[in-house]
């Protein structure tokens, strides 16, 4: 059969999974802390048929050779970490990290999970957890009778406590950064989790050793670009048409080859 | 049976091969760094007496096309793009043994190991692979070196510069991955004045109305050559019928 059927096969099947990630970036433009997804295609394997340089007639080296190639492939989608837009929200337990790292939270299977959406919230004992209700670690207390949280730009948690004037610390958040967050694996629900890839976590306190600030009453918004979005999807809708069309030409090649052996 | 069906039947054969590199650049019309392949035929003589006035046709596949491809900013340092002409250079590790190859993809990531890398071959600098140290902030300047700030430091610290050459193109060829290499296998020397630009990214150089128009053009072509193998078959077919009656 035609080969060129089976590498537009490929081409179509690529801007299928780039349009996927496209429709997922656009539904998560106003998610806190999402990271948007970028396919990354690489092209096939090449057929050699005949080596440049192979003997040719009278002995001369042929000038050019035959290389064939096979398409293309998803190597992968890579998250790309640039700092989404700050939207301030005033909210005492709302946090953004400005710069790098990622706040914990006790994963759901045991593990430690990281997350860069700080919309915190306490649960009924008191703790500090995120907006699914996941601890925050290392575990935060607020008593029921504070007032006036305040968060440090070093991630210090201070407020003051029953009719005491002065304000009692009751933690630290503590910030999580890696050497290739790109190999962090996405949970879904705003969550990372430490991969072969990723490298293990460097834990440290904000605002040192390249670990963002945390400011509070503020958000980080999603980092998809709207407009790169759109383009993005034109691009990918074009491409997938002018595939199919190599398809149908293929198509119609083999059905003149097939009427003129009748 | 008449030699006008297999001088028919090369020609046939060439727009399906063809047609396969087309296929190949369109699909590949969105992948980053990548240079379209460019197909030609040329005539080749049948040896032998009497055959002098035969001419099959022979495809070459393998020239790689020089144009740059779009630019677009993605904002992300780890992007880079070659301005102007000039390729990186990339290991390759094959069965224990590592050769350079060479590449306008600049779609860079870091591993575990603080290696850079290119997919998953390690990204070459002034002393083989680059290694970077944990790093809060990664600066590369026009002239591919790379400077990061790590821990508590102020200023930015130089680690190492990218390996850029500047070849011919009519030097290179695709190995079997899809990566470029020069034709004498040789590894190229490294160009200083080849210049590269952070938080972009180059796209693919195919042209998709240049790869259409050649589609249409071949699907056209291949027409033809089945008019000759059907009027082939009736040469012989008239042939046959002589003897018969």
């Amino acid at each position: 059969m035609n080969p060129a059927m089976w590498i537009s096969k490929t081409g179509v099947q690529a801007q299928d999974a780039k349009l996927q990630a496209v429709a997922n970036n656009l539904a998560n433009v106003n998610t806190v802390g999402f990271k948007r997804d970028r396919v990354v295609f690489e092209d096939l394997f090449y057929q050699v048929e005949r080596q440049p340089g192979a003997q040719g007639d009278d002995g001369n080296p042929a000038p050019t050779g035959v290389q064939l190639g096979n398409g293309t492939r998803v190597v992968g989608t890579q998250k790309v970490f640039t700092n989404g837009s700050l939207q301030t929200t005033g909210q005492t337990l709302d946090v953004a990290i400005v710069g790098q790292g990622f706040l914990q939270v006790a994963g759901p299977n045991g593990r430690t999970a990281y997350t860069r959406a700080g919309q915190l919230q306490v649960n009924t004992n008191g703790q500090l957890t995120n907006a699914q209700g996941l601890v925050l670690q290392p575990e935060i207390t607020i008593p029921a009778n504070a007032t006036s949280v305040t968060i440090a730009e070093n991630g210090a948690v201070s407020a003051t406590v029953g009719a005491a004037s002065a304000a009692t610390e009751l933690g630290q958040l503590r910030l999580a950064n890696f050497i290739n967050p790109t190999g962090l694996l996405a949970l879904g629900d705003n969550l990372y989790q430490e991969t072969a890839a990723s490298g293990a976590p460097n834990e440290g306190v904000a605002g040192l050793d390249g670990l963002g600030k945390i400011k509070q009453g503020a958000l980080e918004g999603s980092n998809v670009q709207v407009v790169e979005e759109m383009v993005d999807m034109i691009a990918a809708q074009r491409t997938y048409e002018m595939n199919t069309k190599v398809l149908s030409a293929a198509d119609n090649m083999l059905q003149t080859l097939a009427q003129a052996a009748r | 049976m008449d030699a006008l069906i297999y001088t028919a039947m090369s020609g046939a054969e060439r727009v399906l091969r063809a047609q396969q590199v087309h296929a190949n650049n369109l699909a590949n019309a969105d992948t980053a760094g990548f240079r379209a392949n460019l197909e030609l035929s040329s005539s080749r003589q049948v040896e032998g007496a009497g055959y002098a006035a035969r001419h099959l046709n022979q495809l070459g596949s393998d020239a790689v096309s020089a144009r740059e491809g779009t630019q677009r900013d993605t904002g992300r340092e780890l992007d880079v793009a070659v301005q102007g002409q000039g390729l990186f250079a990339v290991q390759v590790t094959q069965g224990g043994a590592s050769r350079e190859a060479y590449t306008r993809a600049g779609n860079f990531t870091v591993d575990a190991d603080g290696q850079l890398r290119l997919g998953q071959h390690a990204v070459l600098g002034e002393g083989g692979a680059i290694t970077l140290p944990p790093y809060s902030k990664l600066e590369i300047s026009a002239d591919g070196v790379i400077s990061v700030r790590s821990g508590d430091a102020v200023e930015l610290q130089q680690v190492d510069r990218l390996k850029l050459v500047n070849p011919e193109f009519s030097q290179l060829r695709k190995d079997e991955a899809g990566l470029l290499v020069a034709r004498n296998g040789e590894p190229l020397p490294a160009d200083a004045s080849v210049r590269v630009a952070s938080g972009r990214l180059e796209g693919s150089n195919v042209s998709a109305v240049e790869e259409m128009v050649s589609t249409m053009n071949l699907s056209r072509d291949f027409e033809i050559q089945m008019r000759l193998f059907k009027s082939a078959d009736t040469m012989a077919d008239a042939g046959n019928r002589l003897i018969r009656e």
